[in-house]
């Protein structure tokens, strides 16, 4: 009887450690947008004995390459946001990992986490 | 309670990565005195804000915050202390712990922590006003821990000193039958 008592309490605490993860998760994924998502590209451009470069932030859109300009005056700020970016992807990275083990532990069935995770 | 470990060797094996420092500005000003945003993003950590409204920073899985005393009812929104650039959680009963704290040199860090008996007296408050069971099993299980190395002196100075409401009371005396903690030890 006292294993079994003492097994719903381990069982809950896990069951809110589940839930702080992913409360965790959602805030980090809605911070992480506030930062430009993909790499910098550098495309020179030969002109009159000069060669200028250019700088531009290629991502993925809805299965398009999307190359956007990114003007000289900005780029410290937005290497400084990708630096950031990446960050949260590494912070995001655990969390993950930590949910997957958590919900073996709590045996949640894969149909409801793949059904959370669409929610999420 | 890995402080109490650590003092007063009271074992606990369960641990958690959320950590929570509980600030009080004892004279309000509005200028910055030190931008702890800064100094705890420039260790690692990532800064977020939580579905409340509280700011938050994570880093290997450690989940830092800041918590308040809060005077008035549940539906209090984050408070921000502008002091230290920061956002913290106003919680009941914060007070009690920061007014019966002492003082201890860790790992060549010097930490302020409430001393047993007023951390003991405040798990077995919220204890019975948490929503989830199974914090409030945790809440009960700490306690229960603690009841070894409490001193009887500074657990009636503690009672003593705080005015606690009918409620509160009855939350002290449904926690204290269910450890088995005999209520005159907290003058009750």
């Amino acid at each position: 009887m006292k294993v079994e008592e003492n097994d719903r309490a381990v069982h809950g605490l896990l069951e809110e450690e589940h839930r702080r993860c992913k409360d965790i998760l959602q805030s980090l994924l809605d911070k992480m947008k506030e930062y430009p998502k993909g790499s910098l590209n550098v495309r020179k451009k030969y002109y009159k004995d000069n060669v200028y470069h250019y700088h531009y932030l290629v991502s993925r859109e809805g299965g398009a390459v999307v190359n956007r300009h990114v003007p000289e005056e900005k780029l410290p700020l937005v290497r400084e946001h990708m630096k950031q970016r990446e960050k949260y992807q590494k912070e995001i990275q655990s969390y993950r990992k930590r949910i997957a083990y958590l919900e073996r532990l709590l045996k949640i069935p894969k149909l409801q986490r793949s059904r959370d995770k669409h929610s999420s | 309670m890995p402080i109490f470990q650590e003092i007063y060797h009271a074992t606990y094996v369960l641990k958690t990565l959320d950590v929570d420092f509980a600030v009080h500005v004892a004279h309000s000003n509005s200028c910055l005195r030190a931008d702890l945003e800064q100094i705890i993003t420039s260790l690692g950590f990532v800064d977020y804000v939580s579905a409340g409204g509280v700011q938050k920073f994570s880093s290997g899985g450690y989940e830092v915050e800041f918590i308040a005393h809060r005077k008035g009812s549940r539906n209090d929104d984050a408070m921000q202390v502008r002091e230290w650039n920061i956002v913290a959680q106003p919680l009941p009963l914060i007070s009690l712990l920061l007014d019966f704290s002492e003082e201890a040199l860790l790992d060549d860090f010097i930490i302020r922590y409430p001393v047993p008996e007023a951390f003991f007296i405040h798990k077995l408050i919220v204890a019975q006003k948490r929503r989830s069971p199974a914090k409030q099993s945790k809440d009960l299980e700490q306690c229960a821990v603690l009841m070894n190395i409490l001193r009887d002196d500074p657990l009636l100075h503690i009672m003593e000193s705080v005015r606690l409401g009918r409620g509160t009371k009855g939350h002290l005396r449904t926690s204290c039958t269910a450890l088995n903690f005999p209520l005159h030890r907290l003058g009750l």
